[in-house]
């Protein structure tokens, strides 16, 4: 039991302090800043319901992410599970986005082109492009060998220079 | 010599080695397109950190800070208490600590029997506790003993506050054990005056592991006359 820990909210204050960041990831992540929120909200509870398994000393950004990065990848299968019986939620999306008008939030270029890319593509390029990690750290993450960081990255980066322009 | 995509991104992001980047660099100075993707790297990278950043300066909405402020603390003191409730009657002063009205984040942690030896209190509460009389002690004393009393191995253990935490310690061959520790970020502020509610949950904490009442002024001291070292109970 590690009863101690509890007697500083240093690891709380962490946590407050990166709150805007994961905020940014969570939002990209999820494509939509209402569910970035409830993404945000149920790593928040999933790190404080875990937070014995935190080393002190060690990144608890990286801890953060991974576990908010986690959270997302599960969500994404279980809907993808649903999706096979019914029409699936992507493709409504992206009907949605393309016929413009009635769609909730507005969508700029980069958010369409985000939107567009695999999940693995997407998670890469904001992890090094948005959130400013290193390949290795973001590889760490992701949980994946670096080359494979490094290989995602690329297809994610040529697919959104392809759809927003060379000249980006 | 040739350039990969990965290589020529890894370029772009400055994740070579220094003598593999110093290669590469010469082979984009030598040719305008591999010049034009490296300028197009980095362009869209400007581009999408621009894009995402003005979420960081929005304020963060209350409901993703307000698990943050105090209330873990609180479940593992609830959590606790909930356990306990079941063979035992529920104290009422501790209703406050699930109520809305909490305002510090008060943490009881509880300190496991024959743990680490940084269990035991350090010099200036063990001193105050081996000297002090809650009957005699100064009114502005850095550390004040709340009561003594007697667990149910025969221990003396004592409650105490300071300005920044409280606890209960019991008295063994080594030292005084913390049994309780309670701390909070804003034990004392201008607004809330904290200390008062760490007297009571721990006075109710005490209540909860002594074994008969408080021990009187006498009491006291006698068992400061035998320097707190448990004896059989009478």
């Amino acid at each position: 039991m590690k009863g101690r820990e509890t007697l500083s909210n240093r690891f709380e204050d962490g946590v407050l302090a990166l709150l805007p960041r994961l905020r940014r990831f969570a939002s990209g992540l999820s494509r939509d800043p209402v569910d970035g929120d409830d993404l945000c909200q149920i790593t928040i509870e999933r790190a404080l319901s875990r937070r014995e398994s935190y080393e002190p000393g060690t990144r608890l950004d990286s801890w953060m992410y991974r576990i908010m990065r986690n959270l997302w990848i599960d969500e994404q299968r279980a809907r993808q599970r649903r999706s096979q019986t019914f029409v699936s939620e992507e493709a409504g999306v992206a009907i949605g986005a393309s016929g413009g008008q009635d769609a909730a939030v507005e969508l700029n270029d980069v958010d369409r082109a985000m939107a567009s890319l695999p999940d693995e593509q997407r998670e890469a390029v904001l992890l090094v492009m948005v959130e400013g990690y290193s390949y290795r750290e973001a590889a760490e993450i992701v949980g994946c060998p670096v080359g494979t960081l490094n290989s995602r990255l690329v297809r994610g980066r040529n697919a959104l220079l392809a759809k927003l322009g060379e000249t980006a | 010599m040739s350039v990969t995509p990965e290589e020529l991104a890894a370029f772009a992001d400055g994740e070579l080695d220094p003598v593999r980047h110093a290669e590469i660099g010469r082979a984009v100075e030598a040719d305008p397109d591999l010049a034009r993707d490296v300028t197009a790297h980095r362009a869209l990278r400007a581009r999408l950190a621009a894009h995402y950043a003005p979420i960081l300066d929005q304020p963060v909405p209350e409901s993703l800070n307000a698990p943050l402020r105090c209330k873990d603390k609180v479940f593992s003191l609830t959590e606790h208490r909930k356990s306990r409730a079941v063979k035992r009657s529920v104290i009422p002063r501790w209703k406050w600590v699930a109520g809305p009205a909490l305002a510090a984040c008060l943490v009881l942690a509880l300190i496991p029997l024959g743990s680490s030896p940084k269990d035991y209190a350090g010099q200036q509460i063990a001193t105050a506790l081996d000297d002090q009389l809650v009957a005699t002690q100064p009114a502005d004393a850095p550390v004040r003993v709340l009561l003594s009393f007697r667990d149910r191995s025969g221990a003396f253990c004592r409650a105490f506050t300071t300005a920044e935490q409280g606890g209960i310690a019991c008295k063994d061959a080594q030292g005084w054990r913390l049994m309780e520790h309670l701390a909070g970020s804003t034990v004392q502020t201008e607004k809330y005056r904290q200390a008062g509610s760490v007297s009571d949950q721990l006075m109710a904490r005490a209540q909860e592991v002594a074994d008969g009442p408080a021990l009187d002024a006498t009491e006291e001291e006698r068992a400061m006359a035998i320097r707190w070292k448990s004896s059989p109970s009478p």
